[in-house]
């Protein structure tokens, strides 16, 4: 199968993956039935930037399902392959807004799941200044916690801003990585789909901060590319979805960089089976710079340790 | 043909030509309309003037006529004759090229002379040259020789066929069409093609197949490296093109035809300060040199001398009225420009022993006192700033470009995208990935020339927009790439051309997308590029999502062009028949049967849009072959 058929096969299982999920929610709450992730003016932040339309129950988001379909066209080119990536950020943000509209607290600790406007907004400052040089995406499992500890450790004392998303999460705390928003390391969720709180972080920064008027998606996706320094590791298997899902990423001008045997493409998508090498891989590949005096001290020394509290038992 | 005589798409050539026109002067396109209707018989290859029992001529539109020659040769022996015939003409023209640039390495006498040592050592690596303890010039003359070599040797065959996929290699020895010689294998269907000799269309075609890879990987190649070694290997730089970059204040020179020997000895010269000093106390602002045909690519390429225009455009050059000297060399130069300089004051310099114009004024050139003789022909078009006698007009058309995309150049390019910790520079990779993610769907090469039987520059610039939209990356070289820069294809702005996958390339690697590979004998440099590619793929040329076109050509050399392409495994469409047409075996054989035997083929079709339908449903179907 080719690249841009693994993509389109992905997006079409995200889809229908939605449509499913959108079913059951109406099933059980009724169309009329309220959609809100919490604490945000944004509605649902990346259906909102893409179209304009914000969405207010479930019936809207069953509607929503069509914009969705209209993304995915099987041709074999980069524009309709990134389409069909953003078809399925827009159906990760179906499926999690549903399990909003459902459940009470879809999650708990260490789970974040959605993150309010309040947090971009006190993250803003330091993305501006460089004090947060850049936003990984750490997704999928480590071959081990040691390598994952590794890996996390190294965006986090670089002052990187480290989302997770998957296994990676128990390999985290398996390797001791302390982590919360003060320590600059967000575990998202367990599902694959939780990572679309991340993109919608990058899609507010633009509305918020770049005034993108919603529904221009060209001038969001420009602003994501250039001005949110974020890119997306990919570790452990590639399902058609994941890849999809990188596709997506790679529209909003994200590199991914992956442990596994993939078709690479310049710039956007990179293997690096060599687990030291994947910081500096992937900082090149975002092309973020650190200013860095290292003081030769024995323990990790970065912004990010700004906010921790030493507690009793440590 | 309408009645409307100039076909173009370009405002600079339709400008003069008008202006031509109101001063009576015939230009191209109206001997082209005198010469309506042309010769049935010859358009289709169907006359053979081989003997003096002939000329003979097959009938084909009745049941009657003769269907066979004096001698009784057949409408495939005498079509495919001819055709051979063709492509050796081709190929001596580009092979005596590369000759003379191999005899100027020979004399080139002093390091000063040779400005790319790095391309010397590699080639000399390749050839087996030992460089040790011999200094730069030693190692110089042993590569000329060595190269001079290629055209005549008794035994072996030719180098540069080594740097082909293994797999091409292979098949040309198995077909037996590895060239030996150059000369040898121009001179071998120049014998076959004699009457009474070769009578079976296949065979003579394979020998029309030697002598066009004796070019392509022979004349043309070494044509190409050495010139690199002389006078520098092309890096990007931007130039302008199409006739407005003539100044009406300066000199103008303009250098026509394809030797850089020649035209880079003009440059040195123009920047020499007491010619300049001499410029100035003829009134003149300074001295203009600008380029045309395949030596303006020369010099565009290397040292970003502007690009004054195509083949169709040499004679408006000079109605412009402010050319005060044009100088040639050799192919390409149309005889009618000594009766067009006529009329003005321009001076047309001829300086090739081998082509000599009546009514020119010629200063024989030779490699060994170059700038000696390049001064004084400068000076000459000096002195002759002060004889203008029509009023000047220039069209304000130009254009700007980025151009000097060597093999080196595009290597570079690539590595921009590399990362350092993931990936190795200096390699194809990046091209290979973009290819095989599908981001580019491929690549094709435009070439050639002009044509009346063609709307002047509409087939090269529709058919690169037409294939950029498609994500096919497009090379050109020759008048194909004044054509294309003239459109602005080779500006930055060209992305607004491209599909989502180029124009994120384009981007990412900071080039157009269409590159500028050269001239004419530059299509050697995209020889090498399809076979590093294939070669880093483990595949062989015929398998790559890859295409040629040649939508406007005209000459002889673009049939041996042409031919080389196709048996490097090559899809190559020809915006005009050839002249085979009179013969359906001939025409099945060139444009289906060959596939099977080289991986390549011609396919004749004159609308550029189709064809660029064309090119890429074969690009596509590569990729389903190769499972991309």
């Amino acid at each position: 199968m080719t690249l841009f058929d693994i993509i389109f096969t992905g997006s079409r299982q995200a889809l229908e993956a939605a449509k499913a999920t959108v079913a059951a929610a109406v099933e059980k709450k009724g169309s009329d039935a309220r959609v809100a992730f919490p604490e945000t003016a944004y509605s649902l932040p990346t259906i909102y930037a893409a179209t304009g339309k914000k969405i207010g129950s479930l019936g809207e988001l069953r509607d929503a399902l069509s914009i969705v379909e209209s993304l995915i066209v099987p041709e074999q080119n980069l524009e309709k392959a990134l389409n069909a990536g953003l078809a399925t950020a827009l159906s990760a943000e179906i499926i999690e807004a549903c399990k909003y509209a459902v459940e009470e607290k879809p999650y708990s600790e260490p789970c974040a799941g959605f993150i309010s406007d309040a947090v971009i907004r006190s993250l803003g400052v330091p993305l501006v200044t460089g004090d947060i040089p850049g936003v990984a995406v750490v997704l999928g499992e480590a071959p081990s916690a040691e390598e994952a500890a590794k890996i996390i450790k190294g965006y986090q004392n670089k002052g990187l801003l480290v989302f997770l998303v998957g296994k990676i999460i128990d390999q985290a705390i398996e390797g001791k990585v302390k982590m919360g928003l003060e320590l600059r390391v967000i575990p998202l969720g367990y599902d694959v789909t939780s990572v679309i709180h991340v993109v919608t972080v990058a899609i507010r920064a633009a509305l918020i901060f770049g005034a993108v008027p919603p529904g221009n998606l060209e001038e969001l996706l420009k602003y994501t590319k250039e001005r949110v320094p974020a890119f997306v590791n990919a570790l452990g298997s590639l399902s058609g979805l994941v890849v999809s899902a990188g596709a997506g990423a790679i529209a909003l001008g994200f590199p991914v960089i992956t442990d596994q045997d993939v078709q690479e493409v310049p710039h956007y998508l990179i293997v690096q089976k060599d687990y030291d090498k994947i910081v500096p891989t992937s900082l090149e590949a975002r092309g973020i710079k650190i200013k860095i005096t290292e003081v030769p001290i024995p323990v990790g020394f970065a912004a990010a340790f700004e906010g921790e509290r030493v507690r009793k038992e440590d | 043909m309408e009645n409307c005589a100039c076909n173009t798409c370009d405002a600079a050539t339709k400008k003069l030509y008008e202006k031509a026109k109101s001063e009576r002067i015939d230009t191209i396109w109206d001997r082209a309309l005198a010469m309506q209707p042309q010769c049935g018989f010859g358009e289709m290859g169907l006359c053979c003037t081989n003997c003096s029992m002939g000329p003979c001529r097959i009938v084909k539109i009745s049941e009657d006529g003769p269907k066979a020659g004096i001698c009784g040769a057949t409408e495939d022996t005498i079509t495919s004759r001819n055709f051979a015939r063709a492509v050796a003409a081709g190929a001596a023209a580009h092979s005596d090229h590369g000759r003379d640039i191999a005899l100027a390495l020979y004399h080139a006498g002093d390091k000063t002379r040779i400005r790319n040592e790095e391309k010397l050592f590699k080639i000399a690596g390749e050839w087996g040259i030992t460089v040790e303890g011999k200094d730069t010039v030693q190692i110089a003359r042993e590569m000329a020789e060595r190269a001079l070599g290629e055209f005549g040797k008794v035994f072996g065959k030719l180098q540069f066929l080594q740097r082909a996929p293994e797999k091409r290699i292979k098949l040309w020895d198995e077909l037996g069409v590895a060239p030996g010689a150059i000369d040898r294998e121009i001179v071998e269907v120049l014998h076959s093609t004699h009457m009474g000799c070769d009578a079976d269309y296949r065979n003579i075609i394979r020998q029309a197949i030697r002598a066009a890879l004796s070019d392509g990987w022979g004349g043309s190649m070494i044509g190409t490296e050495l010139s690199d070694v002389l006078f520098g290997t092309p890096m990007p730089k931007k130039v302008e093109a199409n006739l407005g970059v003539l100044k009406k204040e300066c000199v103008n020179i303009v250098v026509h035809g394809h030797d850089p020997t020649l035209s880079e000895a003009i440059v040195l010269a123009s920047r020499d300060p007491e010619l300049l000093e001499l410029a100035r106390k003829q009134g003149a602002e300074g001295i203009n040199v600008v380029g045309m045909c395949c030596t303006g690519n020369e010099i565009a390429m290397r040292q970003g001398i502007p690009m004054a225009g195509d083949f169709f455009q040499q004679e408006l050059a000079i109605v412009t009225g402010a050319v005060e000297a044009m100088i040639v060399d050799v192919q390409c130069i149309m005889p009618s420009l000594a009766t067009v300089a006529k009329c003005y004051h321009t001076k047309l310099i001829t300086t090739s022993p081998k082509a000599k114009i009546p009514g020119a004024i010629h200063i024989e050139f030779n490699e060994q006192k170059s700038l000696e003789i390049a001064r004084r022909i400068v000076k000459d078009a000096v002195m002759n700033f002060k004889n203008r006698k029509v009023e000047v007009f220039i069209p304000d058309d130009k254009s700007e470009g980025r151009i000097g995309y060597s093999f080196e150049a595009i290597i570079k390019a690539l590595d921009r995208v590399t990362n350092s910790f993931a990936h190795p520079s200096g390699t194809v990779k990046p091209l290979v990935d973009a290819i095989k993610s599908g981001v580019l769907r491929g690549a094709a090469a435009i070439v050639g020339c002009n044509n009346h039987r063609q709307p002047h520059n509409t087939c090269h610039v529709t058919l690169a927009k037409e294939l950029l939209k498609r994500d096919i990356i497009v090379v050109t070289t020759g008048c194909g790439a004044h054509a294309c820069i003239k459109a602005g294809l080779m500006d930055k702005d060209a992305r607004k051309y491209c599909g989502k996958g180029l124009a994120t390339v384009c981007e990412l690697l900071d080039i157009p997308p269409v590159l500028h590979m050269g001239s004419c004998v530059d299509i050697s440099r995209i020889l090498v590029l399809l076979s590093e590619v294939a070669k880093y793929m483990g595949v062989d040329i015929s398998d790559l999502p890859v295409a040629a076109a040649a939508p406007e050509w005209m000459s002889e050399k673009a049939q041996s062009i042409g031919l080389y392409a196709v048996a490097s495994g090559v899809y190559v469409i020809l915006g005009v028949p050839p002249a085979v047409t009179g013969s359906e075996n001939v025409t099945g054989y060139l444009t289906k049967g060959l596939e099977s035997v080289l991986g390549g083929r011609f396919e004749i079709e004159n609308d550029p849009v189709e064809a660029a339908a064309k090119i890429a449903a074969h690009v596509e179907n590569r990729r389903k072959r190769l499972g991309i």
